[in-house]
C-alpha cells in the first residue's frame, strides 16, 4: 500500500465535501446515489468520468468546514486511491484516515489531468514523471500509515483492541 | 521548553508527560457526545461490529438537538434508534427539546478543567472554554471511544490570541472572533489551537466566553482554550461538574504565531452574505436592509443574548416587515429567559421564540427562513450561500445586540446607538 500510482482527477480550492460529496443537504439520497453526483456543481462530468484507481488533486482546504464521513465512504465507492492537496479541512483529514483514505498534504502546482502520478507514503515523495515533479513530503507518521494499512480505525481496533502497536503508542 | 494548554492536556491524558505539537498520541477520553445528525452512522457501525459490551458508552452522551422536532420521518426514526440505544446501554441521553449538545453538555456537569471531550460536530471547541480540550471528530471516532475509551489524536500547534481590555457596551465575544476572521481567514487556524488570554477574556462572562471558544470553529480550530479563573469554577461548581484540574500554559510555551487584539477599542462586527470571513465594522455598513432577524443557536442562544434582545426590544416592536425568531440554546436557558419575562417582551415586540435546539441555524433542521432576495441578520455561525436552505436569499452574521438592533430598525445597526444596546449582566 506504500506505493499508490494512478491518473490526475483535478478539483480547485475551498471544495466542501459536505456540499458536493455529501446527503447532508440531499436528505434521503443514499451513498449509491452521491457517488454519482459527487462534485458535479464544481467539476462537471467528474463521477461519470472517473476511473477505480484514479487519484484525487485537489486545492487547498480539501473537505472545509464540517465534514461528513460518508464523504469518504462515496469516495471509496468511485474508487478513489488517494487524495493529495496542499492543504485539508481538519475533520476531512481525520475522516479520511480512520476511513482506509490515504490523504497527502503537499504542493500540487504543475499537475493537470490526467496525468500519472505516483505517490511514495512511508518515503514521503510524490512524482509525476511527465512533468519532472518529484517533491519530497513529510511521510506519514507511522501511526497513520497503520491506520490506513488497516483500512481504517474500526478495521485496526478489531484487530489492535488496546491501540498497542510499538511506535504508535510511544 | 515550555508547553501549551493542548500540549499538556493531550499529553496528562497520553501517559503523564506533556505532549508536543505535531506528535500523535493515543490519548484517555474523559467524555464523548453524538447527536442525531450523525447517531445513525456510529450506531450502525456499532452493530455492524456486534460490539456487546461497551465500556465507556456510559461516559458518552446521546442529543437530539438537530432534528428539534424531527423535520422528517427519517429523523423521527433515528431518535426512536437513538432513545433505544441509550435505553440498552445506560448511555446519557437529551431529548428533542432539551437543548444543542455544546450546551447541555457543560450545563450537565459533563465536564470540567483539564478534560479531554469529543463530539461528532465541529463546534465542540465551546469546552475550551472551561479549560476542556474539546473537539470535533466523526461518528467512527466516537464508536471507538465507546469500545476503548480512547482515541488518537494530532497534537496540534497553538496560536496564542492576547485580548487587551474589557468590550466596549453593545460589543461581544462573537465580534472578537469575527474580527479574528477578518484576519486569518475562515480555516485560518485549520489543524491548530487557539488559547485566548488577557484582561479582554478575564471581563467576559461565562455565556461570552463560551461563544468565543466555539466559534472558533469557524477558523478551522482544533480547539479554543481558555485558562480557569474564579467565574469558571463556580460556574462548573454550580453545574456539578467534578472537581477541576486547570490548566495553564508554561511561560516559555511555543507558539505558532501570537496576536493581540485590542478589544476596548472594537467596534461591532458582521460577516456580510454568503462568506464568514468577509467582516465589516458595523458603522460602515449600517443602512443594510434586512427583512429576517435570527438569535439562537450553539454560537449565540444563550441568556446573556436573550437578555441583550429583550434589552433592546423592551417597549418597542421590530421595524416593519422583520420577521425575528429566537432559539434558545438549551431549556434550561428557556426555563431562565421564560422566569426572567423575556419572552414576554420579545413576544409582544412581534418576535416568535421556538422550542430550545439547533433550529435556525441550518436548513437540514427542517426550517425554510427566507424567500428569494430576503437578507436575514443571524447570530448563527455559518453564512454559505443556501444554508439556511434558500441560495437565493443573503444570511450576515452578527452578535444577537446587532441582531436586535437591527431588528428594531430594520437596517443593520450599531446596537450602541440604540437604547438597551449596552445592556450587560453584572460581573
Ligand atoms: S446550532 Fe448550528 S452549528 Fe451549532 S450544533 Fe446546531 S446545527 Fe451545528
Amino acid at each position: 500500500m506504500n506505493i499508490i500510482r494512478g491518473s490526475s482527477r483535478i478539483l480547485g480550492d475551498e471544495v466542501s465535501t459536505d456540499i458536493h460529496c455529501s446527503s447532508k443537504y440531499l436528505p434521503g439520497k443514499d451513498t449509491a446515489y452521491i457517488a454519482t453526483v459527487a462534485f458535479e456543481q464544481v467539476a462537471p462530468g467528474f463521477a461519470r468520468a472517473f476511473a477505480k484507481g484514479d487519484i484525487i488533486v485537489a486545492g487547498r482546504n480539501f473537505g472545509i468546514n464540517s465534514s461528513r464521513e460518508q464523504a469518504v465512504h462515496v469516495m471509496h465507492r468511485l474508487g478513489v486511491a488517494a487524495i493529495i492537496a496542499p492543504s485539508f479541512g481538519r475533520q476531512f483529514y481525520r475522516n479520511a484516515i480512520n476511513n482506509g483514505m490515504p490523504v497527502v498534504e503537499c504542493d500540487t502546482a504543475g499537475i493537470a489531468a490526467g496525468d500519472a502520478v505516483e505517490l511514495d507514503l512511508a518515503g514521503g515523495r510524490i512524482s509525476v514523471p511527465a512533468r519532472n515533479i518529484a517533491r519530497t513530503v513529510p511521510p506519514l507518521p507511522a501511526a497513520v500509515q497503520a491506520l490506513l494499512s488497516a483500512g481504517g480505525l474500526i478495521p485496526f481496533l478489531q484487530k489492535h483492541p488496546d491501540w498497542n502497536l510499538g511506535e504508535l503508542a510511544a | 521548553m515550555g508547553h501549551t494548554i493542548a500540549e499538556k492536556i493531550l499529553g496528562h491524558h497520553a501517559g503523564g508527560r506533556p505532549a508536543c505539537a505535531g506528535e500523535i498520541v493515543i490519548a484517555d477520553v474523559d467524555f464523548a457526545m453524538i447527536h442525531d445528525a450523525r447517531a445513525g452512522n456510529a450506531l450502525k457501525m456499532i452493530d455492524k461490529l456486534g460490539a456487546r459490551s461497551l465500556p465507556f458508552v456510559r461516559r458518552t452522551a446521546l442529543v437530539l438537538d438537530h432534528y428539534s422536532p424531527p423535520p422528517n420521518m427519517e429523523a423521527a426514526n433515528t431518535h426512536v434508534e437513538m432513545r433505544a440505544f441509550a435505553e440498552k446501554h445506560g448511555a446519557p441521553l437529551y431529548d428533542v427539546g432539551d437543548g444543542i449538545c455544546h450546551q447541555v453538555l457543560p450545563e450537565g456537569g459533563h465536564l470540567t478543567c483539564g478534560d479531554l471531550v469529543v463530539g461528532t460536530d465541529t463546534h465542540s471547541t465551546t469546552y475550551g472554554a472551561f479549560n476542556a480540550f474539546g473537539t470535533g471528530v466523526e461518528g467512527t471516532d466516537v464508536s471507538a471511544v465507546m469500545m476503548t475509551g480512547k482515541l488518537w489524536f494530532r497534537v496540534p500547534e497553538t496560536i496564542h490570541v492576547e485580548l487587551n481590555g474589557p468590550l466596549q457596551p453593545g460589543v461581544w465575544a462573537k465580534d472578537v472572533t469575527l474580527t479574528m476572521l477578518g484576519k486569518l481567514g475562515a480555516e485560518g487556524a485549520n489543524y491548530q489551537a487557539l488559547e485566548y488570554t488577557g484582561s479582554g477574556v478575564a471581563a467576559m462572562a461565562i455565556d461570552d466566553r463560551m461563544t468565543l471558544s466555539n466559534h472558533a470553529a469557524e477558523l478551522g480550530a482544533k480547539a479554543a482554550l481558555l485558562e480557569a479563573d474564579a467565574k469558571t469554577l463556580a460556574w462548573l461548581k454550580a453545574h456539578g461538574a467534578a472537581a477541576p484540574k486547570p490548566v495553564k500554559a508554561d511561560a516559555d510555551a511555543v507558539y505558532a504565531q501570537r496576536i493581540v487584539i485590542d478589544t476596548a477599542k472594537l467596534a461591532p462586527q458582521v460577516a456580510r452574505q454568503h462568506h464568514i470571513d468577509d467582516i465589516a465594522a458595523v458603522p460602515d455598513v449600517a443602512g443594510q436592509k434586512i427583512q429576517v432577524a435570527l438569535i439562537g443557536t450553539c454560537t449565540n442562544g444563550r441568556l446573556d443574548d436573550i437578555r441583550q434582545a429583550a434589552a433592546i426590544l423592551k417597549g418597542r416592536k421590530l421595524a416593519k416587515g422583520v420577521r425575528m425568531i429566537v432559539t434558545p440554546a438549551s431549556r434550561a436557558i428557556y426555563l431562565a429567559a421564560m422566569r426572567e419575562g423575556l419572552f414576554e417582551v420579545l413576544t409582544e415586540a412581534g418576535a416568535s421564540v421556538e422550542a430550545a435546539g439547533c433550529g435556525t441555524c441550518v436548513n437540514i433542521t427542517g426550517h425554510y427562513i427566507s424567500g428569494d432576495g430576503q437578507v436575514v441578520i443571524s447570530s448563527a455561525n455559518r453564512n454559505f450561500k443556501g444554508r439556511l436552505g434558500n441560495p437565493k436569499s443573503e444570511i450576515w452574521i452578527g452578535s444577537a445586540a446587532t441582531v436586535a438592533a437591527s431588528a428594531l430598525t430594520g437596517v443593520i445597526t450599531d446596537a450602541r446607538t440604540v437604547a438597551g444596546g449596552d445592556w450587560r449582566a453584572a460581573a
